[in-house]
C-alpha cells in the first residue's frame, strides 16, 4: 500500500473512532472534527517531528489546535498514533478521564497547549516559535475560518511577521461554516471569514492554498520550501467530511448529539463513502 | 530618595537576567513608561516588543514559558489585567505556567490619564484566578523580594506597582510584617497604602499623641489563615488602607478570618471609576490623606 492509501485508510479509521466516541459520551463537534482528520493525519504521520531527547524536553515540533472544539479528533490522532493507548474515547467530555471537552495540556498526554477559548492559538505559537527558533524546530497551529473573526488572530498575524518568524505555520481550516452565522440575512457575506486569502497576505504570510482533504497535496504543500516569512496554509474542507447526513446538516452537526439510529446510519456513511 | 518601582522592578531583573539565560521580558509598547526600556538596555536579545497587543503579549508570553523560558511581561496594569483577561485565564492561570506579570501604573493614582488607565478592582480580579500570586510591593526592597521569590516559587505571578515614586521602608522586606513595633490597634496595608499609612501613623502620633502599628503586606495573595491570624489576632482595631476599591482586595480576604477585633475598611468606593487629577486631589476626594484617615481613625477609638 503507498503512503498516500495508508494515510486515507487512516483517515477513515479515526473518523469511524470520532462518531463512536461521539455517540458514545452523548455528542458534541461533529462537523469541524471531521474537516480536519486528513490534515491532523499527514501532520502527525509525516510532518512533526515529536521526538524528545531526554535533556531537552522542549526540542521538538509543536502543534497547537487554536480550534478547541475539534479536541475530539486530536484524541482519535492521537490515540491512533499510540500517545493516548491507556485512554478510552467513549470517556471524552467526561469527568475525571483525562479527556477534556477542549484540548487541556494539564490533563492529556500529547496536547501541547490547552485551548478551547478561541482566537488565542496563533499568539500562544508565536511564543513558542520564538522560544525554539534557534533550534530548527517547527510549531503548527490549526485554526477554524470562524475563528479569524476574533481580532487576536490578527495580532498575532501582524506581530508574527514583523518579527520574520519562520518555523511557525499556521493552518486554517475552511470548512465554510461556523456555529450560527448570518443565514438569516442573506444580504451581508456568509463566509465565516471573507477573502481569507487577501486577508493573510496583507498581513505579510505567505499563502499556500491546499486540498484540505487531499492527502498528497497537504503533504506536498506542508513539506515545500518556506520563505522568509511564516507561512498560513488555507485548506479547503467540508465541515462533517465523509458523512453525508453530517455535510448536509452543518448547522445541526456543528455540535449535536444522535440517536441509535442516526448512529448507525452515520457510521453506514463513513463507511460506504469512497473518500 | 523616591523612586519609581516599575523602574526598579526592570533593573533588578536585569541584573538576575545576567545569571538567568531564560529570563526574557515581553513589553506592550510601553517600555518608557513601565519601566521596561531598563531591561531593554541591558538584554537587547531576550526583549521583545509586542506592540499594542496585549492579548497576544500574554498568550506569546505562555508560549514562551511552555518552551522552557522564563517571560515577564510589562504593561500598565490596566491593561494586563482586564484587556488581557481571558488570555490570563486560559493560558496562564489554567494551565498553572510560572509566567509573572508586571503592571504599572496600578491603582486609582494615575495622574492626567484618569479612568481608563486605573486598575483600581485588579486585585479581586486575579485573585479569583486559581493558581496566582500577587504582589504589591511598597518599596525597592520589596520589589526585590518578590523578584527573588517568584524565581524560586514557579508560579502564574503578578506584581502591581503604582505609578507613584517611593521611598524604602525602615526594616527588612517581607512577604508580611510589622513596620516597626506591633500595636493592637493597627493598619493594614500594601502597596502604595503602606506609604500613606507611614504618613498616617505620623500624623497620629506627632499631631495627637496615638500610636499605631501598620502590619504591611508586600506579597497580598495568598496567605494561609494561621499565617495571617498570627499576626492579627493580637489586634483590638484594625484599619485596612488599600489603593483599590473596598471589594474584593485585602479586606475581602481578612474578612473571612472571623476576628475579634473591630475593623474598617478604606479604599476607593466601590462606586468610584476613576478619574483624571494628581494623587493627592483624587486621595482629599476621597478621605484617603493622612490628616482624614488620621481624623477618622480617631472617631472611630473615640467611640
Amino acid at each position: 500500500m503507498s503512503l498516500i492509501s495508508e494515510l486515507k485508510h487512516e483517515s477513515k479509521i479515526i473518523r469511524a473512532s470520532i462518531l463512536e466516541a461521539l455517540y458514545a459520551s452523548g455528542g458534541g463537534h461533529y462537523g469541524g472534527a471531521l474537516s480536519i482528520v486528513d490534515i491532523l493525519v499527514v501532520l502527525y504521520r509525516c510532518i512533526l517531528n515529536r521526538s524528545i531527547h531526554p535533556a531537552r524536553k522542549y526540542d521538538r515540533d509543536h502543534l497547537i489546535l487554536s480550534k478547541g472544539h475539534a479536541a475530539i479528533a486530536l484524541y482519535a490522532v492521537l490515540k491512533h498514533i499510540g500517545i493516548l493507548n491507556k485512554f478510552d474515547l467513549a470517556g471524552y467530555g467526561k469527568c475525571q478521564t483525562g479527556l477534556e471537552g477542549h484540548p487541556d495540556m494539564t490533563q492529556t498526554p500529547g496536547i501541547d497547549f490547552s485551548t478551547g477559548s478561541l482566537g488565542q492559538g496563533l499568539g500562544i505559537g508565536l511564543g513558542m516559535a520564538v522560544a525554539l527558533r534557534n533550534k530548527n524546530r517547527s510549531v503548527w497551529v490549526i485554526l477554524g475560518d470562524g475563528e479569524c473573526e476574533e481580532g487576536q488572530v490578527w495580532e498575532a498575524a501582524m506581530l508574527a511577521a514583523r518579527l520574520k518568524i519562520t518555523n511557525l505555520f499556521a493552518v486554517i481550516d475552511i470548512n465554510g461554516a461556523q456555529e450560527f452565522g448570518w443565514t438569516y440575512d442573506k444580504s451581508v457575506d456568509q463566509e465565516p471569514c471573507p477573502n481569507l486569502k487577501k486577508k493573510w497576505n496583507a498581513f505579510g504570510w505567505d499563502t499556500i492554498e491546499v486540498d484540505g482533504h487531499n492527502h498528497d497535496d497537504i503533504r506536498k504543500k506542508f513539506t515545500s520550501k518556506h520563505t522568509e516569512r511564516p507561512s498560513v496554509f488555507l485548506a479547503r474542507t467540508r465541515k462533517g467530511k465523509s458523512v453525508r447526513t453530517i455535510e448536509e446538516q452543518i448547522k445541526r452537526f456543528h455540535c449535536t448529539s444522535v440517536t441509535k439510529e442516526e448512529y448507525d446510519e452515520i457510521k453506514k456513511q463513513l463507511l460506504c463513502s469512497h473518500d | 530618595m523616591l523612586s519609581r518601582l516599575n523602574d526598579i522592578c526592570a533593573t533588578y531583573l536585569s541584573q538576575k537576567a545576567y545569571e538567568d539565560e531564560y529570563i526574557w521580558v515581553l513589553d506592550g509598547d510601553l517600555a518608557d513608561s513601565d519601566g521596561a526600556d531598563k531591561f531593554l538596555s541591558e538584554h537587547k536579545n531576550r526583549f521583545i516588543n509586542t506592540g499594542i497587543a496585549e492579548q497576544t503579549m500574554i498568550s506569546m508570553a505562555a508560549g514562551m514559558c511552555a518552551c522552557g523560558l522564563k517571560p515577564w511581561v510589562f504593561s500598565f496594569a490596566a491593561f494586563l489585567c482586564y484587556r488581557a483577561y481571558d488570555q490570563i485565564r486560559v493560558c496562564i492561570s489554567q494551565t498553572g505556567l510560572p509566567v509573572t506579570l508586571v503592571g504599572s501604573h496600578s491603582g486609582g493614582c494615575v495622574g492626567k490619564n484618569g479612568k481608563t488607565h486605573t486598575a483600581i478592582n485588579d486585585i479581586c480580579c486575579m485573585a479569583s484566578l486559581p493558581g496566582f500570586e500577587i504582589w504589591s510591593p511598597a518599596d525597592s526592597k520589596d520589589v526585590l523580594l518578590a523578584i527573588e521569590t517568584i524565581g524560586k516559587r514557579h508560579a502564574p505571578s503578578y506584581i502591581r506597582l503604582p505609578r507613584d515614586p517611593v521611598a524604602d521602608m525602615n526594616g527588612i522586606s517581607e512577604e508580611i510584617r510589622w513596620i516597626d513595633t506591633p500595636n493592637p490597634i493597627a493598619i493594614v496595608s500594601h502597596g502604595l497604602a503602606t506609604q500613606w499609612a507611614l504618613a498616617t501613623r505620623s500624623v497620629l502620633k506627632e499631631q495627637f499623641g496615638i500610636p499605631i502599628g501598620i502590619l504591611h503586606l508586600s506579597k497580598v495573595w495568598p496567605h494561609s489563615k494561621d499565617t495571617l491570624l498570627s499576626y492579627l489576632s493580637m489586634c483590638s482595631h484594625i484599619f485596612i488602607l488599600e489603593d483599590h476599591i473596598k471589594f474584593g482586595g485585602l479586606a475581602a480576604s481578612l474578612k473571612n478570618l472571623n476576628l475579634k477585633a473591630e475593623i474598617h475598611n478604606y479604599g476607593w468606593p466601590n462606586s468610584w471609576p476613576g478619574q483624571s487629577g494628581s494623587s493627592s486631589e483624587l486621595r482629599q476626594l476621597h478621605g484617603l490623606l493622612p490628616e482624614q484617615l488620621a481624623r477618622d481613625i480617631i472617631l472611630v477609638l473615640k467611640n
